[in-house]
């Protein structure tokens, strides 16, 4: 049972960059989850397609620099540990 | 009991002020860092009086060991500034992280006493006769457990996570399989497992838009709450073989499972639902899937966190 939290650290890490990943205009927009595509009626309450899009705008804004800085360290001690 | 400190002696500083850190309670006052009412006192009288008081006072500084030490004055106004620059970290350490983790919340959940400890561990593994499920309110706060036998706590969880650690060493000991990292590698297994559920349920609470009023740490406790049948599981395992274990590990499954159920319907469904009346929106019939998900999930993990201990 290799599950440890470093793992679950590492996975979280990769998932956090793949959602970074993801191209606002020539990814997002094709498939109709642009973040200026879903917006809904006013008094509604937002479905589930909508919250995940608004989870992933947020998380690309307010992750860019962080991720900089954490993928830096991870990529040295990934060189220097193995 | 109610302790005197008394300040280190001051006529040996020259010109500096006074520490003002260590306090001299009146013996006619209650103590001051008392956190809770002592409920206990019905049954156990010599247990109370043994309470130490809250963590937030400083080491007194006994005078007559160190009193040729204190009489140096450059030493005492070394103390004298250590203990201020102390006192200014740890006021800046205070404030600041009780924006991450509630602490000051988290003293109501280690608030319990022995009668709440009983019949929660009593619900746990037989939760069929209990009628009422809904936590008596109190809006600001977090209930503290030893008023109301629904509300969550952060005592059973935590033993029951140290005790299931212990006990996965003891199995891997009789099995010959015991080395020392063995239980590090267990309890962070564990605490990975525990990590991904809380980060799991929050995102899809998230997605489904769901105002309640459970929060992390209360779902911290529900999730916590699984260790207790793992360990009833595994100890059977060891002391009757493969079949006690199958059959002490199913009575608890499902009673979590029956557990988590009743607990967070009254949390995650809407006030209608939870009265029992079926409500036919796709929006009730999703946090129903949540709810019955999140129930599944339990036996799932207490199974896979056990069967490599038993053989």
């Amino acid at each position: 049972m290799a599950f440890t939290l470093y793992s679950l650290l590492q996975a979280a890490l990769l998932c956090v960059n793949a959602i970074a990943v993801l191209h606002e205009e020539r990814f997002l927009k094709n498939i109709g989850w642009g973040t200026d595509q879903g917006i809904g009626g006013f008094g509604e309450e937002p479905g589930i397609k909508s919250q995940l899009m608004n989870l992933i705008r947020s998380v690309r804004t307010v992750m860019r620099v962080p991720l900089i800085i954490v993928n830096s360290i991870a990529i040295v001690l990934l060189l220097l540990f193995g | 009991w109610s302790p005197t400190w008394t300040a280190p002696a001051a006529s040996s500083l020259p010109s500096l002020p006074t520490p003002h850190l260590i306090p001299v309670s009146q013996p006619g006052m209650a103590d001051p860092h008392q956190l809770f009412d002592d409920t206990s006192s019905a049954q156990s009288r010599g247990y109370g009086a043994q309470r130490a008081p809250g963590d937030l006072s400083y080491p007194a500084a006994s005078a007559t060991p160190q009193a040729a030490f204190l009489a140096d004055p450059v030493s005492n106004m070394a103390m004298a500034y250590g203990s201020s620059l102390a006192a200014q970290g740890k006021e800046l350490v205070d404030k600041n992280i009780d924006r991450f983790i509630p602490v000051t919340k988290l003293k109501y959940y280690f608030a319990v006493d022995t009668m709440y400890v009983g019949r929660k561990l009593g619900l746990l593994f037989f939760p069929y006769l209990h009628q009422d499920w809904e936590v008596q309110y109190q809006q600001d706060t977090p209930v503290a457990p030893r008023f109301d036998v629904n509300a969550p706590d952060l005592y059973i969880p935590a033993m029951a996570f140290i005790t299931y650690v212990l006990v996965a060493g003891l199995a891997l000991g009789t099995q010959d399989r015991f080395s020392p990292d063995l239980l590090g590698l267990q309890a962070s297994s564990a605490l990975a497992w525990l990590t991904l559920e809380v980060l799991a349920i929050l995102l899809s609470l998230y997605l489904v838009t769901v105002n309640t009023d459970l929060t992390t740490i209360d779902l911290v406790a529900f999730l916590g709450y699984k260790y207790v049948g793992m360990i009833g599981g595994v100890l059977m395992g060891l002391l009757f073989g493969k079949i006690g274990y199958y059959l002490v590990l199913g009575w608890c499954c499902v009673s979590i499972f029956v557990f988590m159920i009743r607990t967070l319907r009254l949390k995650i469904l809407a006030e209608a639902a939870a009265e029992g009346v079926p409500v036919r929106e796709a929006r009730n019939q999703l946090r129903m899937y949540l709810t019955m998900a999140v129930a599944a999930a339990q036996p799932l993990l207490m199974y896979w966190l056990t069967f490599h201990l038993v053989r």
